[in-house]
């Protein structure tokens, strides 16, 4: 056991860091995801997909703010199967929090169980402030909207 | 003759895609994982992030996007990926049995075929089957567009990039109008003065949209020109001829500061830009990717019909519209909003005095596809459901075939559908 573990850690040390894989969101799992009361700390869950440039500018902000903020966390949601190009998007903004991808259910559902007024228009982010309560908003934010919303200061 | 269900060839696609995507990664998968179990066993740091569903099974990305269209001897030919190949399927009994599917680039290559992207089909005037699609580049979002004609129908030559632009950027959802004259033109979203004004640090909204003509049915291209600044970056184009012979694309538009409603280009018969004028007034403010393209078409009487997606009054709907004009500009008429909150991604066409909408819609459970149809110009409709899956499903079509019309919708588990439209 300690020899695998010493194995681990070397082989971790000699290659670059490897950001985790994609966890898929199915209907089930979204419904929670979204839901207020799976979230006792400010938490932002933010939609984004491969295609969308104006994703971008929302996860270099969320970027921002996780580190200026220890008390944030940051759930990022890919509106797509995992692929090949998804990691290396992701990985450039160094979110640390958990990253989700569409799973096997009918990309209709899972996009009705994380938000039914969604049209699918990107970037959609979801902010509780971890008490209960959740803002939803389409397109790109601000920083001050995220403070208002999460109960934050940045 | 090989009888398999679009379903199966779209099965086998996915496979394909599923088993090359994993094995690239699964070192370092397991490595993370490993990790994973190190951290949480000794500090238990990860704790926090633990969320519903962290059991990780990928999920196949599935690439439905089809077109169809009636070949003029009435065959129906369905266009859609299978691996690095555009394929087209044929079928004789409006879709009761397909053909063994038969590949358009010989040579593999990436395909895009998803969301607002797919392989499309026309026949030029001298009966050339041209085959259209965007060819993605190793970059994200970007890539080039690519042609097929085969002179007989069956035998396609090397497939050519229409564009003369050979940079690695934004060459993407193209839309392609077969014309008189043996005439052929594409039109496509272009970031090329997004780049330049980037690397100029100067702001720019939007990407441009840049069209090619070809004057002999698809077998070479003009240098491509622009059509506009200022479209919106991920929504697919449509086009039509107008009542006149001229070509019309419309796509979504930024218009200032942000307001993504559409545009349309109306071009001389030879090509050349006419006008661009707004289209719709839905005033939707958004920095964001609706993903929702328009589509048009022009019926008999030369009226311009119109269905496209847009937030109005804070709620997201398909509207249908007539797109009429109004001195120099256009204006909306008779617009109406197509089925319910969840409806989306809507189709048209028009034959004789037929006017035909279908779109797709989620009920809370699965995925329904209805249509709409008029016969008095779009002032009146009918409603009425045609199908259901449980499944992906690709965004539905709208095709004729002489007076008559039909849906035609590709969905995960139950293959390529046609659904007449009387």
């Amino acid at each position: 056991m300690k020899k695998s573990l010493l194995f681990l850690l070397a082989a971790l040390l000699v290659l670059p860091v490897q950001a985790a894989d994609f966890t898929p969101l199915n209907k089930s799992t979204a419904a929670q995801l979204l839901d207020p009361a799976s979230h006792r700390q400010p938490t932002i869950v933010a939609l984004w997909s491969s295609d969308c440039s104006h994703c971008k500018k929302n996860l270099e902000l969320l970027s921002t703010l996780v580190k200026s903020n220890k008390q944030l966390r940051v759930i990022t949601v890919a509106a797509e199967p995992d692929s090949a190009i998804l990691g290396p998007l992701l990985d450039r903004y160094h979110l640390p929090g958990p990253r989700y991808a569409y799973g096997n259910d009918n990309p209709d559902a899972i996009a009705y169980a994380i938000d039914p007024n969604w049209s699918g228009e990107l970037p959609r982010t979801f902010l509780f402030n971890g008490a209960g309560r959740k803002e939803k908003v389409s397109g790109v934010i601000s920083a001050q909207f995220a403070e208002k919303a999460l109960g934050l200061r940045f | 003759m090989t009888e398999l269900s679009g379903n199966q060839a779209g099965l086998r696609d996915s496979l394909a895609t599923t088993v090359a995507g994993k094995s690239g990664f699964a070192l370092g998968r397991r490595l993370a994982l490993g990790f994973a179990l190190f951290v949480s066993a000794t500090c238990g740091a990860l704790a926090a992030d633990a969320m519903p569903g962290m059991a990780k099974a990928k999920a196949p990305k599935l690439e439905l996007g089809a077109s169809a269209a009636f070949s003029p001897d009435g065959t129906l030919l369905v266009a859609a990926k299978q691996g690095e190949h555009v394929m087209i399927y044929r079928s004789a009994d409006e879709g009761k049995t397909w053909s063994a599917p038969a590949a358009v680039n010989a040579q593999p290559e990436a395909i895009s075929a998803d969301g607002e992207n797919r392989p499309k089909i026309a026949f030029a005037v001298d009966g050339g089957l041209l085959v259209s699609w965007t060819h993605p580049f190793p970059k994200p979002n970007t890539g080039a567009i690519r042609l097929a004609r085969a002179d007989d129908g069956q035998h396609f030559s090397p497939p050519l990039t229409v564009h003369k632009d050979t940079a690695e950027i934004t060459h993407r959802f193209e839309s392609m109008l077969v014309l008189p004259d043996n005439k052929v033109m594409l039109a496509w979203i272009d970031k090329r003065d997004l780049e330049a004004a980037k690397n100029g640090k100067t702001p720019y909204r939007g990407a441009a949209i840049y069209a090619a003509v070809s004057n002999d049915g698809g077998r070479t291209f003009q240098p491509e020109y622009k059509l506009a600044d200022h479209s919106c970056e991920c929504c697919r184009l449509t086009s039509a001829i107008d009542i006149d012979g001229s070509p019309l694309f419309m796509w979504r538009h930024v218009f200032e500061p942000n307001e993504r409603d559409h545009a349309i280009a109306r071009l001389k018969p030879d090509g050349r830009l006419e006008s661009v004028k707004r289209a719709t007034f839905d005033r939707w403010k958004v920095d964001g990717c609706p993903h929702h393209g328009p589509s048009l078409v022009v019926d008999g009487q030369g009226v311009r019909h119109a269905v496209w997606f847009n937030q109005k009054d804070g709620a997201g709907r398909v509207h249908y519209g007539r797109l009429m004009a109004q001195g120099s500009e256009l204006q909306v008429e008779g617009q109406l909003t197509v089925g319910g909150p969840r409806a989306a991604h809507a189709d048209l066409a028009s034959a004789g005095h037929k006017l035909a909408i279908a779109w797709k819609e989620f009920d809370g459970e699965r995925t329904q596809l209805h249509s709409m149809r008029s016969e008095d110009g779009g002032k009146t409709f009918n409603t009425q459901p045609l199908a259901a899956t449980d499944g992906a499903s690709d965004q539905p079509r709208v095709i004729r075939r002489g007076e008559a019309l039909f849906a035609f919708w590709r969905t995960e588990k139950e293959g390529f559908r046609l659904f007449p439209l009387p």
